[in-house]
């Protein structure tokens, strides 16, 4: 009984740290349609931003929002100078984050070098029964769900939000209201990025900084934003905790491998009843 | 950091290479590491090793009385570079020995192409054993070398439960097989096992099962950034104090730099080298290393393991007067031993393996290592038994235990 | 010899020049270099799978190299065990590599394209296809005879090229597998040029600029897209199997990312959907990093390769070979010059009589249309809401009804555009509620949407063959009848001109053209008037009058004008669903009519 409790719980935990690595790409393609192949590296570049400034002195905890910062702003030049030029080519935009990708990990071999200290997990434990589960991982439950909650707020009470939704949902009438739909797009990607770099900030004493450390979250990440379809927002959050959760409670009664195996699985099976996603079909939008 | 390092030794190895290509030289050898990428934390110390080591030779007066002259190629830790450069150094530099590779795949890669146009191969890499072939030398310890004394120390010092934590590729299945054998053999149980992909980097529901299994002791064998991330969950998670932890791979690249110190601490490594290791060869050695190289970084074992391979195929071609493969083999075959900064390593005539000391270790606070148990000249087992390279010459393969 | 020739038997003239060279010089080349080359040929096959894919496809597929890692893989294996038989190793390394990688695509594509997933999806899904064989091949152990695959040491003791037969037959030197793998490659590009410049490929270039217009031809996009998708697999396989027995090892790291990002590179850089582009890709990128050679920017590849691919996508659209193309364009004479002076279309009622006989011997005779309590729902709002209506030949028939009052997507719901939710549709004595779309307008319905849909790339002759085509799937036939049609058109001189540079009003005439070369027996026009002159209009109203004639015609406009000079039944729609029906006459006395034309009450007057 407690056994199954802790794995409740460290599965829900391990589904969030999925969340959190994924809001950020599903932000971008639910508001521009544009999947970030380099996605994995804004992570990665967030990653070492924070390490990079506790390096310098800074307590974890504000090196955070220097990593969120330094993402963004990097985000948003990446949109000037490559997103905006191919919008509405949507091959090439995957083709050319795809070369961002490798770029900037090979930048990040150069740079850093493929070892980094760590920044070690904060020592502390819970007691459930007999196990025993480290603290921080289960604090990004609350996170993940923190996460959830600000972007939606971004999206439905601001005024940007607003305007983002609009250029994507009617993009000419945006423009004719004096939406600056590419000024509101930079915004988005920059945003996007910016989640990208507050998961590697967050994440980092959990998944130390490597420059292939985008690699390990990408391909579950992609898979559960396709899954997720057009309502990305509650659908990325909805696949992260069936897929990631399931996959984790897999883990933790069969093998690690089984659990990869569900999750793939799982993919196939739900992209064959929704191949463009479960929630295709749902009525609201985000 | 890093950085800095990679550049100054990229270009010291091209002074070297140049410098010596306008000698005279009579024997060529070929180098292949990573010297790019995400393994050239151990493929730029590899190569270092062999700079250091043709130095050396040279300046005591070469092979056959002349300089040795060294080709080097970046594999940029990409396997197919290995099959083109081990092509390039054949067919274009006509090399007379080759030293490459770190992953067991470079291996394989290699392996058919040195032996298809006889050269000899010095592999030198702790690997998980099993490799056979004429051409081919392996410098490095073989995982049943490791854990045959690894698991009986782990019972003897914690207990007779064991759980095995291995990333799902041969290094780590063909461990898992030596655990099973030698804690059989030695009263012990593997209560739990679990194989790892590549790029899993969230170990809580292994941390479940391990605090299900309640072992005495835990294997913990995944690969570089995967094993740091572990180690820092399995101490957050309060597990140490209970449950020791042990590995042959923990300290092979610079895991014990990386780790947190609460996280390092008291974590059990074994090795065939550690910087740490005490006699005079390895301290010349390492001051040498030092001058040349800088002190930032750890010498790590495959370093050591590149030193000596160098080291014993000049030694052999000097002993039979000839570069030539068949007599180098031959040279090479007739058991010579040479004093390394690991302890003496003799090479043995039948498994082309070696014989050499395996060192266990203890993390300390300050990202280093304290030496608390020497196995001298240790045999691989597995390997003297499966292969026997004088008695079958033909013999080529890649040997699993258990099959 | 005109340039024009020379200009299209360039693509198969050069490659051949190129092999007789190879076959002359072969034995003079360097070693290293023949055996360095061969793999860039080998990479060129590759590339060409992805050309074939995404080029000619329209398909982004980032999974070619899992084909080419699958066949390779496969086709080791079989090798391993039958050469030492058989001596000669190339018999069973290709054609295993290549039925392999066909038969691995055709799982994988099945899945896509039936499963209908959207194009993002689809390059998402072929990537995470890659890099989970990446993750799971790294612990995939297996022997099959002598074959031993061993996960991440890979697989080892692969055959070379072996040519002789029976024991002792020697693998070949680096000069003669250059040769060889030259040879192959040739013989592969030659073989998909040609069956990609017949129907074939004419078909998935159609699918390529217009998917729902592919299949509103009546062609089984799915199938299609499946098959090409299968030829490229078995092409990437057949690259597999001959870089096993270049490699003589393969190992999972064939999966990477590193290795599936140089395909697209290749394509990118030699030209797009040109297929040989694909081989002067490999070849240049090749060639070039040959020459700078390993070192200081060796190490950087994977920086540099990143880079360029962000540079090419960004300015580099055409790649070498389109930016060739360009420049031979200059010296060929301008098709579309003809475009200037086309005449305005006049209708010839004993032209037109004589096709639409020509089509009731082919197709038989008009058939009703009906639907019933047909239903169609997007969320809250319900544009098909239990409509039962029946539609016959020897009258047109206008559909009208305010904005938003269901009449497209009453039609498109009939053709299969949009999927019912309810009720029967019956063509004739059929039901055709479960058929998918290509499969009702074989059966006899055709539709032109309300925007004009033609190939812009294609000429408007082959707009219309495509159409033809796929009625009769004989070529002969197919132009017989798409001749008829540009001549009832008045495009005759026209008719190397492309579609893209015509005007709106001719695009219209084109389509309206391109749906009587499908010979239906039930016609949905949807404003089919939209941008025409008001001469054009009066000729297209005599169209539809001659065609209803012969079938059954259904009409929506917004031009009451036109409605009233078509002089047939009008079905009056509203919010969905059936409103009133009656003669044009009896319905400008409908008050209700006029009154749920609100605000539009003047124009109606008209009516």
């Amino acid at each position: 009984m407690d056994y199954l409790f802790a794995v409740l719980l460290s599965s829900l935990s391990s589904a969030s740290i999925l969340l959190i690595a994924t809001i950020g790409l599903a932000v971008v393609f639910g508001l521009m349609g544009v999947i970030n192949l380099a996605h994995g590296e804004f992570i990665m570049f967030g990653a070492y931003a924070a390490l990079t400034a506790t390096q310098q002195g800074v307590p974890f905890i504000l090196s955070i929002p220097i990593a969120v910062l330094l993402t963004m702003i990097f985000g948003a030049l990446v949109e000037i100078l490559i997103i905006r030029r191919l919008y509405g080519r949507m091959f090439d935009t995957m083709l050319a984050t795809w070369g961002l990708s490798l770029a900037l990990y090979q930048c990040a071999v150069i740079i850093f070098g493929t070892v980094s200290p760590g920044i070690g997990m904060p020592q502390m434990s819970i007691a459930i029964g007999e196990y025993s589960l480290a603290v921080y991982p289960l604090l990004m439950i609350v996170v993940a769900a923190s996460m959830l909650i600000g972007v939606y707020y971004l999206l439905t009470k601001s005024v940007y939000g607003m305007k983002a939704r609009a250029a994507i949902q009617v993009p000419h009438m945006a423009r004719a209201i004096g939406i600056n739909s590419s000024n509101t797009n930079t915004l988005t990607f920059a945003i996007g990025c910016g989640l990208a770099g507050f998961a590697g900030a967050v994440l980092l004493p959990i998944v130390p900084a490597t420059p292939s450390m985008g690699f390990a979250f990408v391909i579950k990440s992609f898979l559960i934003v396709v899954v997720a379809g057009p309502v990305t927002l509650a659908g990325s959050a909805l696949s992260a905790i069936g897929m990631g959760g399931g996959a984790s409670v897999i883990s933790s009664f069969m093998t690690s491998v089984a659990g990869d195996i569900f999750f793939f699985a799982l993919t196939l099976l739900l992209l064959r009843f929704y191949p463009l996603g479960i929630s295709s079909r749902w009525r609201f939008k985000l | 950091m890093i950085k800095s390092s990679i550049k100054r030794v990229s270009v010291a190895a091209l002074l070297t290479a140049l410098a010596s290509g306008t000698a005279f030289a009579d024997a060529k050898i070929g180098a292949i590491f990573d010297l790019t990428g995400g393994l050239n934390i151990y493929g730029i110390q590899q190569n270092n090793a062999l700079q250091l080591a043709v130095e050396e030779i040279n300046a005591k007066g070469g092979v056959l009385g002349k300089p040795v002259e060294v080709v080097t190629y970046d594999a940029q830790s990409e396997l197919s570079k290995y099959t083109q450069y081990t092509n390039t150094a054949i067919l274009r530099d006509k090399i007379d020995v080759l030293f490459a590779g770190l992953t067991s795949s470079s291996r394989e890669a290699i392996r058919p192409i040195v032996r298809k146009a006889k050269v000899p191969y010095f592999y030198s890499s702790l690997y998980e054993g099993g490799a056979c072939d004429k051409q081919t030398f392996v410098t490095g310890s073989s995982a049943s070398q490791q854990m045959s004394k690894l698991i009986t120390w782990g019972l003897k010092k914690y207990g007779p439960k064991i759980y095995i934590m291995a990333p799902d590729y041969n290094f780590g299945t063909i461990s898992a097989h030596w655990i099973h054998e030698f804690a059989k053999a030695n009263g012990g149980e593997v209560v739990g096992e679990d194989f790892l992909a590549l790029t899993v980097t969230d170990y809580a529901p292994i941390l479940q099962k391990i605090q299900a299994a309640k072992p005495d002791f835990v294997v913990a064998l995944p690969v570089g950034a995967n094993q740091t991330g572990f180690l820092e969950q399995f101490a957050a998670a309060g597990l140490k104090d209970s449950i020791g932890i042990v590995s042959t791979n923990y300290g092979s690249g610079n895991q014990q730099v990386v780790v947190s110190p609460e996280a390092g601490k008291g974590i059990i490594a074994n090795q065939g080298y550690f910087m740490q290791v005490e006699n005079p060869e390895n301290e010349e050695f390492v001051q040498k290393w030092h001058a040349k190289f800088g002190s930032e970084v750890p010498i790590v074992s495959g370093a050591v393991d590149v030193w000596n391979a160098v080291h014993l195929w000049a030694i052999a071609a000097n002993k039979v007067g000839s570069v030539d493969n068949d007599k180098v083999i031959e040279g090479l075959e007739k058991g010579i031993s040479f004093d390394a900064p690991n302890g003496k390593v003799s090479i043995d005539p039948k498994s082309h393996h070696l014989n050499q000391n395996i060192y266990i270790a203890e993390g300390n606070t300050s990202h280093g290592f304290n030496i608390i148990e020497t196995y001298k000249s240790v045999p691989a087992v597995f390997e003297n038994e499966t292969c026997d390279l004088v008695a079958n010459p033909g013999q080529a393969g890649h040997y699993v235990p258990g099959q | 010899m005109t340039f024009e020739n020379l200009y299209k038997s360039f693509k198969y003239s050069l490659p051949l020049a190129l092999v007789v060279m190879v076959i002359a010089g072969h034995g003079a080349m360097d070693p290293y270099l023949a055996y360095v080359a061969t793999s860039w040929v080998i990479f060129g096959l590759l590339a060409m799978s992805l050309d074939l894919v995404w080029g000619r496809g329209g398909v982004l597929s980032l999974g070619q190299t899992a084909f080419y890692g699958l066949g390779g893989y496969f086709g080791a294996v079989v090798a391993v065990n039958m050469a030492p038989v058989t001596g000669n190793s190339l018999i069973w390394l290709l054609p295993a590599g290549a039925l392999f990688g066909a038969i691995a695509a055709a799982l994988v594509g099945y899945l896509i394209f039936y499963a209908r997933t959207g194009p993002l999806q689809t390059t998402i899904l072929t990537y995470t296809f890659t890099l989970v064989l990446w993750t799971l091949t790294q612990s995939f152990k297996l022997t099959v005879g002598d074959a031993v695959i061993g996960g991440d040491n890979g697989m080892s003791n692969i055959p070379g090229y072996i040519l002789g037969f029976g024991e002792g037959a020697e693998s070949a030197d680096p000069n003669l597998m250059f040769l060889i793998v030259v040879v192959i490659s040739a013989l592969a590009y030659l073989g998909v040029v040609r069956f990609m410049d017949g129907s074939f490929g004419r078909i998935i270039d159609c699918i390529r600029l217009d998917e729902e217009k592919a299949e509103l031809l009546g062609y089984d996009v799915r199938k299609f897209q499946l098959y090409n998708f299968l030829l490229a697999g078995g092409v990437a396989g057949l690259a597999g199997g001959l870089y096993a027995g270049w490699a003589n090892y393969l190992n999972p790291s064939i999966f990477s990312v590193q290795e599936a990002l140089l395909v697209p590179i290749y394509v990118l850089v030699g030209g797009r959907g040109t297929l040989s582009g694909a081989f002067v890709g490999a070849l240049l990128i090749g060639g070039v990093s040959f020459w700078l050679g390993g070192g200081a920017i060796g190490g950087q590849t994977t920086l540099i390769l990143g880079i360029t691919l962000i540079i090419l996508v960004m300015f580099l659209k055409k790649g070498l070979l389109g930016a060739l193309d360009d420049l031979c364009q200059r010296f060929l004479p301008d098709y579309n010059a003809a475009a200037r002076d086309m005449k305005p279309v006049e209708v010839d009622s004993a032209v037109v009589s004589k096709i639409m006989l020509d089509a009731e011997a082919v197709a038989g005779p008009a058939k009703s249309l009906q639907s019933r309590d047909l239903l169609k729902r997007f969320g809250g709002v319900v544009p098909v809401d239990h409509v039962s209506l029946s539609f016959g030949p020897g009258t047109p028939h206008s559909l009208i009804g305010p904005n938003g009052a269901g009449k497209s997507s009453y039609l498109k719901v009939c053709v299969g555009l949009y999927p019912q939710d309810g009720g029967q549709i019956l063509l004739g004595d059929q039901d055709i509620s479960s058929l998918p779309m290509y499969e009702r307008v074989r059966a006899g319905i055709a539709v032109k949407n309300q925007k004009p849909q033609v190939f812009p790339e294609l000429s408007v002759q082959e707009n219309l063959w495509m159409a033809a085509y796929s009625m009769s799937r004989e070529p002969e036939k197919a132009g017989e009848v798409s001749s008829a049609i540009l001549h009832m058109l008045g495009m005759d001189k026209q008719r190397e001109v492309s579609a893209a540079v015509l005007s709106h009003g001719q695009q219209q005439w084109l389509d309206i053209g391109m749906v009587l070369c499908l010979a239906p027996r039930v016609i949905l026009f949807d404003e089919p008037a939209a941008g025409m002159t008001n001469e054009e209009t009066r000729e297209l109203s005599k169209l539809v009058r001659l065609l209803s004639q012969y079938v059954t015609i259904i009409v929506i406009e917004h031009d009451m004008e036109f409605v009233r000079t078509l002089d047939g039944a009008v079905t009056v729609l509203h919010q969905g669903r059936l409103f009133t029906q009656g003669s044009i006459a009896k319905l400008r006395n409908d008050e209700r009519v006029l009154d749920i034309y609100l605000g539009r009450r003047a124009h109606v007057q008209n009516l």
